[in-house]
């Protein structure tokens, strides 16, 4: 074996068949598979050296369903292949990880699609829903299971260059544009279909949007849509996974709910998978790599190691699959796990403690909402020790620290009982006020908002219970303008009183006095006009 | 229509009604070639501004009196569009840069470039430079005062600034050495009265002396209060009678209604309520310094000679801190928390020195 290079990660599910060839309409310049990056490589020699027994699996269950999807994977050599993850993809609607709900809502729109095939062809749908939530895998497998064949929009790396421009003679190149692409490409890939492929019905599916349609304003998505219901004659399809900041939600920019009204797009949102069934879905996974082919190459990672990969994914099955690979591989290391405080009762037994990865793994990203219950209700554990650290409350929201203070401040009070109680929280939060404010050093206001958090868990001795709606920090609006009748009194002069001493002085008065001459008027203004 | 406030304003120096020797030497001031840059400074409405527009007339003639707004428009280095209204007339600018928040130093700088790097146009020939008139000048942060020191020396030649502020404390040294200071004292309540009582006149309108001298108590020696609050009541009720009811301004009745609210229940609830209405009072455009201050004093002549020491002493340790910060709801907020536990204490022992 040479050392040659092989990636051992590719990303998704992104082709349905490996026999089938890439079929991409004509007018597309870009390469249908995904580009992973080469992120790790295995050389044959390493493995050997390091080639260590079996765990016991104790976890599995051999006699588990059989995959049919692996069977290209049985006479490969033990090296991990560059499809790996294809060898893991659902096939059937049951293998999905999804919701059964979520499929049905979606069955139920492919089955519309086949009704309203020759009568409104161009039927629209959105999926959305976290990294990992399987949106990609539920539309191949339904897709195969309707007999769509799928046409996916990849951005390309940089468009065609037209050289010739006829009358200038060199140097006269430009870049298409690649809003005309992507046009081009809907109303082709949506009617024409592939040479190489028998499949009558096609299905557009894009998941990797223009950029132009996202940072610029004047590509107008609203035509492009209108366009596409009138000419396209496949389902179009979008897949847009959710972002925390509405700056990148592309699913809240990009599709306003007048504009889904409009275009009647079907939207459907998934979940993150659970904990349970992501755990089942691991169990298929170690039953994949029990089968024959597979045995050279996988070991089966500990129960442990196991159920800390599902809790450190979060409901991410594509990164649980990556993180099990790479603990499942032969030759490689256990991975380190390390104890979380929080124990859980698993089947009502006993209390198990819970573990995540140590190093790899997603983070555990916590919400706004989520952390400001955590800060006014605090919770201690047997120890008298607070359950949530500030330290790790500080350290989710270290980035808008003024923010999460203000939502503090918006909510804090329901909380107490006593005013004693309340004294060393608001100063607290004063504290921490005065300290986001000084710009100069980039420690403190980390310190402000590690200050605030605190004094709030730790001043409320006697909390109030109850169900309490946290409310968002109010914002001071701009006061509301004086009403023309006022202006008129003020003239001229009221564009250099500042706002602050037209509220405080001027205000009151010119009010009362606004609303009670309004008959005096004309009779003013001709003495005006005689001066 | 106009406001009386406006409307019989004193257009020249020889004409106005108090400090009749400082007018003297401003006139004399004019006479002279050169003029320096001036700062005007003195509590509000004792008529800095009035004093202001008066020695431009002096200076240029009644040219300055055709005045026009306009809305300025500075882009800020991080490409924030900031919008400020002016008055102009041919020879001078007069600007809030307040308004224009924490922007105010692109404000001050861009401002000044405009208008000094154009000489005056002017046939006559009677002043060499402009005059850009900054009001409410100890609004603006020191950042924007260190840039208004170096454009001031460097364009000198082309125009001369004239702020007004409420106090020079605010002002940076190099700004107050650069300025000569005019300070304009509030008149006297004689001053006011004799005032009110001609302005009636003019107006045809009969004044009561006892009336006239419950408005000047009640405007806290502030000329233009005691003149919009005199017109209000006119407006309320014409023609005037000794005891009619002199309206008030609806936030400090506000501000005074919240006080005897935290002195009547001291519970967080009712803390969340106080908190509502500081709000509201913070919408209406009131500067948090006029609540917090109008705060304490009400609450400070509303409790016992025991507590007012201590009250006083956490007022100036949140006040303080208000200023340095942000949000200045929090301040005001911890502020009114700390005096509920107080008064509730003081309260509290009360009781159980009653019970013995």
């Amino acid at each position: 074996m040479s050392a040659r290079k092989k990636p051992w990660i590719k990303s998704a599910f992104s082709e349905l068949n490996l026999t089938q060839t890439t079929a991409v309409s004509e007018g597309t310049p870009a390469k249908r598979t995904r580009s992973t990056p080469h992120a790790s490589t295995k050389t044959q020699r390493n493995r050997n050296v390091n080639s260590t027994p079996t765990l016991a699996a104790a976890l599995v269950d051999i006699t588990a369903e059989d995959e049919d999807g692996c069977g290209d994977n049985s006479e490969s050599p033990p090296t991990v292949t560059e499809k790996w993850m294809e060898s893991f993809a659902p096939t059937s609607s049951e293998e999905l990880a999804v919701h059964p709900k979520k499929i049905g809502e979606l069955r139920d729109w492919l089955r519309h699609c086949e009704a309203m095939r020759w009568k409104v062809p161009a039927q629209i749908c959105l999926l959305s829903g976290p990294t990992g939530a399987g949106k990609t895998a539920t539309l191949q497998v339904l897709a195969k299971e309707f007999g769509y064949q799928l046409q996916e929009w990849i951005n390309p790396v940089d468009c065609e260059v037209i050289n010739t421009l006829g009358d200038q003679p060199s140097g006269g190149s430009y870049l298409g544009s690649h809003l005309e692409a992507f046009k081009s490409f809907l109303l082709r890939a949506s009617r024409y279909k592939s040479l190489l492929n028998a499949q009558n019905k096609r299905l557009v599916l894009v998941e990797d949007f223009p950029n132009v349609l996202l940072s610029d304003a004047e590509a107008n998505f609203d035509d492009l849509l209108e366009k596409y219901s009138i000419y396209g004659k496949s389902p179009l399809v979008f897949i847009v996974a959710d972002s925390k900041s509405r700056g990148l939600n592309i699913s809240y920019k990009l599709f306003p709910d007048q504009l889904k009204a409009k275009h009647r797009i079907n939207h459907i949102s998934f979940n993150s998978i659970a904990a349970t069934i992501m755990q089942k879905s691991m169990k298929t996974f170690c039953a994949i790599m029990q089968q024959k082919g597979n045995k050279a190459l996988y070991k089966v990672p500990s129960s442990t190691v196991v159920d800390s990969i599902v809790v450190g994914a979060q409901g991410d099955i594509r990164n649980a699959l990556i993180n099990l690979h790479l603990s499942a591989l032969k030759g490689v290391p256990n991975m380190p796990t390390k104890q979380l405080n929080v124990s859980v009762t698993s089947k009502g037994r006993q209390r198990k403690m819970q573990s995540t990865l140590k190093s790899i793994g997603r983070d555990e990203s916590i919400t706004l909402m989520h952390a400001v219950g955590r800060v006014l209700n605090p919770k201690c554990n047997e120890e008298k020790r607070l359950q949530h650290s500030p330290e790790v409350l500080t350290e989710a929201f270290c980035t808008e620290p003024r923010n999460f203070v203000n939502f503090i401040h918006a909510n804090y009070l329901p909380h107490f009982r006593d005013i004693e109680d309340v004294l060393p929280a608001i100063n607290d939060l004063c504290l921490s006020d005065f300290m986001l404010n000084e710009y100069r050093d980039d420690a403190l206001p980390v310190m402000g908002l590690n200050l605030a958090i605190r004094g709030t868990m730790l001043a409320n001795k006697d909390p109030v219970s109850g169900w309490m709606p946290v409310r968002g920090p109010k914002r001071i609006n701009v006061l509301p303008p004086a009403t023309l009748a006022e202006q008129k009194l003020l003239g001229i002069g009221c564009a250099d009183t500042s706002k602050a001493l037209y509220a405080t002085e001027y205000k009151s008065f010119v009010k009362c006095i606004a609303a009670r001459s309004p008959k005096e008027m004309p009779i003013e203004n001709e003495q005006s006009i005689e001066d | 229509m106009a406001l009386w406030v406006d409307k019989y304003r004193p257009r020249e120096l020889t004409k106005l009604d108090f400090h009749k020797e400082q007018a003297e030497n401003l006139r004399n001031l004019c006479k002279q070639s050169d003029f320096p840059h001036l700062m005007f400074y003195g509590p509000s409405g004792a008529g800095k501004k009035t004093r202001i527009m008066c020695l431009l007339r002096e200076m240029y003639g009644a040219g300055v009196e055709r005045l026009r707004s306009e809305t300025m428009t500075f882009t800020t280095p991080s490409n924030r569009k900031v919008e400020v209204m002016t008055v102009s007339s041919n020879y001078h600018l007069e600007v809030n840069p307040s308004d224009a928040g924490m922007y105010d130093r692109t404000v001050v700088i861009d401002l000044i470039k405009q208008v000094a790097q154009t000489h005056q146009i002017e046939i006559n020939g009677q002043r060499e430079f402009k005059v850009i008139v900054i009001s409410e000048g100890d609004e603006l942060t020191k950042d924007a005062q260190h840039a208004l020191r170096r454009t001031m020396e460097k364009y000198v030649a082309t125009c001369r600034i004239i702020m007004s502020v409420n106090s020079t404390s605010r002002i940076i040294p190099a700004i107050r050495s650069r300025c000569l200071g005019i300070r304009v004292a509030a008149p006297s309540e004689a001053e006011m009265t004799a005032i009110l009582q001609s302005t009636c006149k003019r107006e045809g309108l009969a004044l009561p002396v006892e009336l006239a001298k419950r408005v000047v108590d009640k405007s806290e020696r502030n000329l233009r209060r005691a003149l919009l609050m005199l017109e209000a009541a006119k407006v309320a009720k014409s023609p005037f009678t000794a005891q009619q009811e002199v309206p008030d301004l609806d936030w400090q009745v506000f501000l005074r209604e919240t006080a005897s609210q935290i002195i009547s229940e001291q519970t967080p609830a009712k803390l969340e309520k106080i908190r509502d209405r500081l709000y509201e009072l913070l919408t209406q455009g009131v500067p948090p310094n006029l609540i917090f201050r109008g705060l304490v004093e009400h609450l400070v002549s509303n409790c016992d000679m025991s507590i007012k020491a201590k009250t006083l002493e956490l007022a100036t340790e949140y006040e303080h801190r208000m200023q340095n910060g942000a949000k200045h709801i929090f301040h005001l907020e911890a502020f009114v928390a700390q005096f509920m536990s107080i008064y509730k204490k003081f309260m509290s022992e009360l009781l159980m020195t009653d019970d013995f």
